[in-house]
């Protein structure tokens, strides 16, 4: 007993100390930080923040409540449940700082007047300013990169899965021409997530699988299956699917999703898995869209490489804080690269979509594998700097 | 002005409960000379928490979020270590009393002054720094740091906890009076439910910070019926930290708790042969709950 209460004190010291951050929302510490805090003015049935946006490191929020219930304030990460910072307990005619790091990327304020309820909430985006997040353990940044891609993973699942199901009774239904619209851009939040959804080796063949890479006996089933019934090929060689067959693609279809949707509630990235994952996304690009293999009848191959790019940026910018700490000339020439290719993307666009890639030319074509391959070097290394 | 007020109560009811059943246990075993203990181990976590508070409100640095969400879970746990081991010791002492062994107390009772102290403080300092931010906000609004000058909050808030403290002298009062057997009985079981709110309270502040999972898996949410910003919410979650919505987590981390060690209690605490009867009054009509 004697012993103990020394090792309570220590202990609540050494959190103490090691929780620290900079205070005072009034002064600016450094040069790249804004003015004062934001403030936030909580009242019965309104919660006005200053602003929609901040750039990223240090942010105070400065919570004022004019109401007359006790209310609370919350930052929220983009799922809308993780709580980035909270501060609690603010009486009417009180005001309470929230001071939090936070990293690029979308949020939610809130607040919650009696406590009670999902909150009043608005968007919140921090911009990148720039500045380093401070800089914490290697495993705390790897943990935050784990967390960051767990919910963006999330996200894109629950994406899928609605559009899907969308996809699917529009296929199912007969109204063919809604489902081509459709398809593409359902496939984006396949795309995105593709490394992840391949590393489940029993989903991936009956969801991905292209025509040319059939086995013998193999049945055919999944999103290119539905393409080519969708766009079949024109010399008539293709018996169309009856209306039970396709019940049945677009059953499965939406089932194995579900079944997606269900184990990435809680899985758990590490650094190489992100790494490699995006990594692994340019590779897809190189092998399959670049070359117009992977939408052989619905050539809406850009899209897909679009998506693919999408994530292979988000994996890069979880690794961010850890790499600009390790290695900040190849996070620079990462960061260029992606421009590069962004841009070349970028000439193709079409409305809210993309040309198809047979309206791509010889040269187009060469230019974004050319791009691609450029960045697939600086990112294969990202792995290997971020663990080293 | 209710709003504070409430919050100041809701802050100080359970540790003002603790320290009374501290205080009226020590009274009743003959152990006055811990008194001090006790009254240093509040000051001394007041004056920590309100140090604390005025550093990280006044001063050039501020607690990230997480880590005081790990103070207060961590201080939480804590905690609980202690009033358990409180609970059993007041058990033991009970035995030791129906033995007639009175003589054998304070060898049977190891705990000593560190103890007390530890508990008075845990007891106190476990929410005060939440607390001491609480009264320093409360404050800046008192000195018009933003906006008008307004006393109302401040003054709720004291009230708040000036009211606690009057219900923990009444609670002493009330339980003092109370035969031995009695007294060890009705207190100790409900220690033990005191304790399972802070451990399933201490859950839900390391969901919130992110150190464990399932903060959004509700096992019951009557928050539409009793808002958390009622009087009888305010008292209940005080008193036993129990609130009008909880996670799953949070309810089973309270059952695992609560049961096993309230069947041990009671067992402990079975009056054995010829129930022992301490030369004090009846016990009063009003039972405490």
């Amino acid at each position: 007993m004697r012993r103990v209460l020394p090792t309570v004190l220590v202990g609540a010291l050494a959190i103490t100390v090691a929780g620290c951050q900079s205070n005072s929302p009034e002064e600016s510490t450094e040069s790249g930080e804004a003015g004062g805090p934001l403030s936030v003015v909580s009242t019965d049935d309104q919660c006005e923040v200053s602003t929609t946006e901040a750039p990223s490191g240090r942010i105070a929020f400065s919570v004022k409540n004019e109401g007359s219930q006790v209310t609370e304030f919350y930052l929220l990460g983009d799922d809308g449940l993780r709580i980035i910072g909270e501060v609690e307990n603010i009486g009417p005619g009180l005001t309470r700082d929230l001071v939090l790091q936070a990293a690029p990327g979308d949020y939610f304020t809130a607040c919650k007047p009696g406590m009670v309820g999902e909150g009043i909430r608005a968007a919140f985006t921090v911009s990148d300013s720039g500045a380093d997040l401070v800089a914490g353990e290697d495993a705390e940044l790897v943990e935050q990169a784990n967390v960051q891609y767990g919910s963006y993973v999330k996200d894109q699942t629950e994406q899928l899965l609605t559009e899907t199901q969308e996809f699917a009774e529009l296929y199912t239904a007969g109204d063919d021409d809604a489902a081509r619209a459709l398809y593409p851009e359902a496939r984006v939040h396949w795309e995105r997530i593709e490394t992840v959804a391949e590393a489940f080796g029993d989903l991936d063949p009956r969801m991905d699988l292209r025509e040319a890479d059939l086995e013998p006996d193999q049945e055919w089933t999944g999103w290119h299956a539905i393409e080519k019934d969708l766009w079949p090929p024109v010399d008539g060689s293709y018996e169309a699917k009856t209306d039970e067959e396709r019940t049945a693609l677009a059953d499965q279809l939406v089932a194995d999703t579900q079944e997606l949707y269900d184990r990435t509630r809680d899985q758990d990235y590490t650094a190489d898995q992100i790494g490699n994952g995006a990594k692994g996304l340019l590779d897809e690009v190189a092998t399959g869209k670049v070359t117009g293999e992977e939408e052989y009848w619905s050539h809406t191959d850009l899209w897909d490489f679009q998506a693919n790019v999408d994530g292979a940026r988000v994996g890069w910018e979880g690794l961010r804080p850890l790499l600009q700490q390790k290695d900040p000339e190849l996070d620079a020439e990462v960061e260029t690269r992606f421009e590069e290719l962004q841009a070349l993307l970028d000439e193709q666009r079409d409305g809210e979509g993309f040309v198809l890639y047979t309206d791509l030319s010889t040269e187009e074509v060469k230019a974004l594998s050319d791009a691609v391959n450029a960045l697939s070097e600086p990112l294969s290394q990202v792995t290997a700097a971020v663990l080293s | 002005m209710l709003g504070n007020y409430l919050i100041g109560l809701r802050e100080g009811l359970e540790a003002a409960l603790v320290v009374a059943i501290l205080i009226a246990y020590l009274v009743k075993s003959d152990r006055r000379h811990l008194l001090p203990a006790v009254w240093a181990g509040i000051g001394v976590a007041v004056a920590l928490s309100l140090g604390f508070g005025a550093l990280l409100t006044f001063g050039p640095q501020g607690l990230t979020f997480q880590a005081q969400e790990l103070i207060g879970g961590s201080l939480s746990i804590i905690a609980v270590c202690f009033v358990t081991y409180m609970v059993f010791w007041m058990a033991r002492t009970a035995r030791g009393m129906s033995g007639e062994l009175r003589h054998q107390l304070d060898r049977a009772a190891e705990g000593g002054k560190a103890s007390v102290v530890v508990l008075a403080m845990l007891a106190v300092g476990r929410e005060g720094l939440e607390t001491a931010l609480f009264i320093w906000a409360a404050s800046r609004a008192a000195a018009g740091v933003s906006g008008e000058s307004t006393l109302v909050p401040l003054g709720g808030a004291l009230l708040g906890i000036l009211t606690a403290v009057v219900l923990g002298w009444l609670f002493y009062r009330g339980t003092v009076r109370l035969n031995l057997a009695v007294f060890f009985r009705w207190t100790g079981a409900f220690l033990v439910l005191v304790a399972a709110g802070v451990l399933s309270y201490g859950v839900h502040d390391l969901q919130e910070a992110g150190v464990l999972p399932g903060l959004n898996t509700l096992a019951f949410d009557f928050s539409d019926t009793v808002a958390p910003g009622t009087v009888l919410a305010t008292v209940v979650k005080g008193i036993l930290n129990l609130a009008p919505s909880m996670t799953v987590l949070e309810v089973a981390t309270w059952v695992l708790y609560a049961v096993p060690v309230m069947v041990i209690f009671l067992r402990a605490t079975r009056p054995s042969g010829p129930p022992h009867r301490a030369p004090t009054g009846q016990a009063p009509a009003t039972r405490p709950t």
